[in-house]
């Protein structure tokens, strides 16, 4: 039993030291966020192809996104809102609502002095934009949901 | 004597090299496998896009070339109802409305009719008309009708 607890002992010092020094190298790669593999995704802004997204950018404070009007349908757009999981979360001026929104043609929208949400120069961000609308042509107007996602690094 | 230390710093060698092989393989496989499991989920999300597009068009179209037959005309489409899919139901006669769940939320996907569309009476509630069977996932057969000089009748058989 002696013989066994002074094994045991003598494992733990000679790899003790091991398990803490890849431990403290994991921690500090971690850390140092070399261990952050969604920096190698690409970049993407993903809609439903009726508001299909052309193009962005995340030039802080600003959130700019390019959409097209894919319905085949003119429609009034209520509601634009964007957000993301960080707490607090990311707080934007949206754009004017409510527009007309005309088919088949493109819109560039700025989500303008945002804060918060974790939207820093140099930061990885996933955020969601949110579109409500009616089709003008609808008799009783009505409002649907589109949601769209952005996921890019801010500079 | 020296006979078994020899053999312990032979199996010592041995661990160590094992060790290092499934570190490495360990490095390589997991970031890997989470960038792949992240292009798939965003992939996914786009099929299912198409797919439904490709339902909600075929079904608007058909409508419309059907109406246009003239009244008692009917066809029968066969087509596959992606998953995430949660709703489908027809407004106002004139728009034919997916509910959608992707990993950022559910959205709508509209598609809009030349032509006035209706289903079975018991599924309607003034103007909204629930089509339940097009809100599960697989393929269905749908038929689709001009029942009077008004409008097309979409119901699954």
């Amino acid at each position: 039993m002696g013989k066994n607890g002074q094994a045991a002992l003598e494992y733990l010092t000679t790899y003790g030291w091991a398990f803490i020094t890849i431990s403290v190298t994991i921690g500090a790669l971690y850390y140092f966020g070399v261990l952050d593999f969604s920096k190698y995704l690409p970049q993407n802004c993903i809609f439903p192809s009726q508001l299909r997204c052309l193009d962005f950018s995340l030039r802080v404070p600003n959130v700019n996104v390019k959409l097209i009007n894919n319905l085949g349908e003119d429609i009034k757009v209520t509601s634009m809102q964007i957000t993301n999981d960080a707490t607090p979360p990311i707080s934007c001026t949206p754009p004017a609502v409510p527009f007309d929104w005309v088919h088949a043609v493109e819109k560039d929208f700025i989500f303008a002095s945002c804060s918060g949400g974790a939207y820093l120069s140099d930061s990885r961000v996933e955020l969601k934009i949110s579109i409500t609308y009616y089709a003008i042509n609808t008799p009783s107007n009505p409002v649907h949901l589109i949601n769209g996602k952005i996921n890019g690094r801010a500079i | 004597m020296e006979e078994p230390y020899k053999v312990k710093a032979s199996k010592g060698q041995s661990s160590l090299e094992y060790l290092l092989v499934i570190a490495l393989t360990f490095a390589l496989i997991v970031p890997t496998t989470y960038l792949f499991y992240n292009y798939s989920k965003e992939s996914s999300q786009e099929i299912t896009d198409a797919q439904i597009t490709k339902v909600g068009r075929g079904i608007v179209d058909t409508a419309a070339l059907i109406f246009y037959s003239g009244q008692g005309s009917k066809t029968v489409l066969e087509l596959i109802i992606p998953d995430n899919i949660v709703s489908a139901e027809i407004i106002d006669g004139r728009e034919l409305v997916f509910n959608m769940t992707t990993s950022f939320g559910v959205s709508e996907i509209v598609f809009f009719s030349s032509v006035n569309m209706t289903t079975a009476t018991s599924n309607c509630n003034a103007n909204v008309c629930n089509l339940p069977d097009l809100a599960s996932k697989g393929v269905k057969k749908v038929k689709i009708e001009a029942i009077n000089k008004d409008s097309s009748s979409i119901t699954t058989i």
